[in-house]
């Protein structure tokens, strides 16, 4: 059997990459989409801490409902996301970081 | 006999219910019954939400805690009383709304008159069931679902204004970085889960306690992420920078409720979740650190970064910082008795003060449909009434005697020097002497300088007139007479 810590390990690196990839990219779809990627390794560590936390020979359900919780917002905040970025796009025509900048004192 | 069975005493998971459903009722009434005026639907919604105010103090039965809903929810004294702050509040946004109806309508055309003003009515009915039963979440899949709830409302109350570009583009950066935190927050959660093997808040510290001392480190990477996400939505320094720009850019109804009731929400989960840690002393040690060099930084960075402020918004967004500093002040002085009581009387105060200054700020700005600082120059002759409620408002936020503001930062100075904070209590005094100097810059505008050109004499319709009239009077009439206020408390 494959042991916690791979799993720990490549959640860990999912979420470093979805962090760094919203540090540093500029657009707004990439950066919408590394966010997406943070909730997926947090997904992926929950699973396995639910399937290796056992209580009595099973595994502890509520990470796993965690998960599906996260799945339906995450859906619903793409929704919603995209067509933020998509009005942005209509009324700006850019999807770039550095273009937000209306507001500075 | 079996009437009053039935309906005395109640569930109280009815209370967050009967809120949803009177927004569903008021998106179908404003979608089905042709030519229902916008006006009525909103003080349909506020009459609605009075009642359900009303009801809170109804004898709600407590909760079987055998009951499945019982470890998600809890029914204690702070649910209960930021419940009712948060219904307060969206009242209040409602009704500040309600003068703002021109700006909305425009900023989003549409085939007829008035389409898309109703939405912006009833989106904060569905933002404060959210946050009711964030207040009562005693579980991490509860807190996240309805932090989630509250974000996804707030994304689109922020972008209501689809084509202006300060708006969309305040609405971008929530989005973005609420997301984030988001994503901080769930992966905390997880390794959180991971160490301890409970989602509850409450077991929380019972399942610390077991644990060896080698699982410290993942627990306190998982804490550690928690409070990133949370800093994140109260607003606390270094995790402060959307603030500015979303506040600015924001329709000013919603910004008012951003200011208040998201971060009074942020509180409630910051205390729940450090109250369960602080009694691991190894933990107390480290968290009091970390909340002490937060509430440091928050405080110093508000105000001086507020005094260099020309816009009105911004000002009173970092002004909203610095509040924030005030409060993680009595959250560091967790364990002095009063601690909670600082923290609900601060922010009733927050509430009253900032709902006035931004209901002067919007019906002023509205005028020049700017909200930049020189709008306000002049303003005891182009209004008196506002100039005054204004310098009311001001006067509180700067926590000047006589005013509610004071006695809420006199509670938090207290609780801070019951712990023995001798150094956060200096630096929260030199802060509230910054404070007073941006607060004071807006009164010189208005009384000390000559109206810029252009601007007219501004009446204030006798219905707004009394709301205005209502919150200055709370102001001071709680300022010297405070009991009433503590009553709430108990």
């Amino acid at each position: 059997m494959i042991p916690l810590s791979h799993y720990l390990m490549v959640s860990g690196l999912l979420f470093a990459l979805g962090l760094g990839g919203v540090m540093v990219r500029r657009n707004l779809i990439i950066i919408f989409m590394c966010l997406e990627m943070m909730l997926s390794a947090a997904n992926l560590s929950l699973v396995a801490f639910a399937r290796y936390g056992l209580i009595e020979g099973h595994p502890n359900y509520e990470g796993q409902m965690l998960v599906f919780f996260i799945i339906t917002v995450a859906a619903a905040e793409v929704a919603l996301g995209l067509a933020i970025i998509v009005a942005l796009f209509r009324k700006e025509q850019t999807t770039h970081t550095e273009d937000l900048n209306s507001m500075k004192f | 006999m079996l009437l009053a069975d039935l309906f005395y005493p109640v569930n109280p998971l009815y209370l967050e219910f009967s809120v949803v459903l009177l927004g569903l009722a008021l998106l179908v009434v404003e979608a089905f019954v042709p030519g229902c005026s916008k006006k009525a639907l909103a003080l349909i919604g506020v009459t609605g939400l009075l009642l359900i105010l009303l009801a809170t103090w109804l004898p709600w039965q407590p909760l079987d805690p055998s009951m499945a809903s019982a470890h998600f929810y809890t029914w204690d004294a702070l649910a209960l009383f930021f419940k009712r702050f948060m219904i307060v509040m969206t009242i209040l946004t409602m009704l500040m709304s309600l003068p703002f109806v021109p700006s909305i309508e425009r900023s989003i055309p549409g085939e007829k008159s008035g389409s898309g003003v109703g939405e912006f009515f009833i989106l904060p009915i569905f933002a404060c069931a959210s946050l009711m039963w964030l207040v009562s979440a005693v579980n991490f899949i509860m807190l996240f679902v309805s932090l989630e709830c509250l974000s996804i409302v707030l994304y689109v109350a922020i972008t209501y204004f689809r084509n202006d570009s300060k708006s969309l583009e305040a609405g971008t950066k929530y989005l973005i970085l609420s997301a984030l935190a988001t994503g901080f927050l769930v992966y905390g959660i997880a390794w959180i889960f991971g160490t301890t093997g409970t989602m509850s808040i409450n077991e929380l510290s019972k399942a610390i306690a077991g644990l060896p001392l080698s699982s410290l480190t993942p627990l306190l990477f998982g804490i550690g992420l928690i409070l990133v996400a949370f800093c994140f939505k109260i607003g606390a320094v270094p995790f402060q920078f959307w603030l500015p720009d979303v506040y600015q850019g924001a329709p000013t109804p919603i910004t008012a409720f951003l200011s208040v009731a998201s971060k009074a929400g942020g509180f409630v989960i910051l205390l729940r979740l450090l109250e369960q840690l602080y009694t691991i002393p190894l933990l107390a040690k480290k968290m009091s650190v970390i909340v002490l060099a937060l509430a440091v930084m928050t405080l110093l960075f508000g105000n001086l970064a507020a005094m260099a402020q020309s816009n009105m918004k911004r000002l009173l967004a970092y002004s909203s910082i610095a509040h924030t500093g005030y409060l993680l002040m009595a959250v560091v002085s967790i364990g002095a008795p009063l601690m909670g009581m600082a923290i609900q009387c601060y922010l009733a105060a927050y509430l009253l003060m900032t709902s006035l200054a931004f209901l002067v700020l919007l019906i002023v700005s509205q005028k020049l449909s700017n909200d930049e600082l020189y709008s306000f120059q002049g303003l005891h002759q182009r209004s008196p009434f506002l100039a005054c409620a204004m310098t009311i408002a001001m006067a509180s936020l700067a926590g000047l005697p006589l005013t509610i503001g004071f006695i809420g930062k006199l509670f938090v100075f207290e609780v801070a020097l019951q712990q023995r904070h001798y150094g956060l209590v200096v630096i929260g005094s030199i802060s509230v002497v910054a404070g007073l100097y941006y607060y004071l810059k807006v009164v010189r505008a208005m009384y000390w300088q000559q109206p810029s050109e252009g601007a007219y004499p501004i009446v204030v319709s006798k219905k707004i007139g009394c709301l205005i009239g209502a919150l200055a009077g709370g102001i001071v009439v709680l300022g010297i007479y405070p009991a009433p206020l503590f009553f709430l408390f108990k």
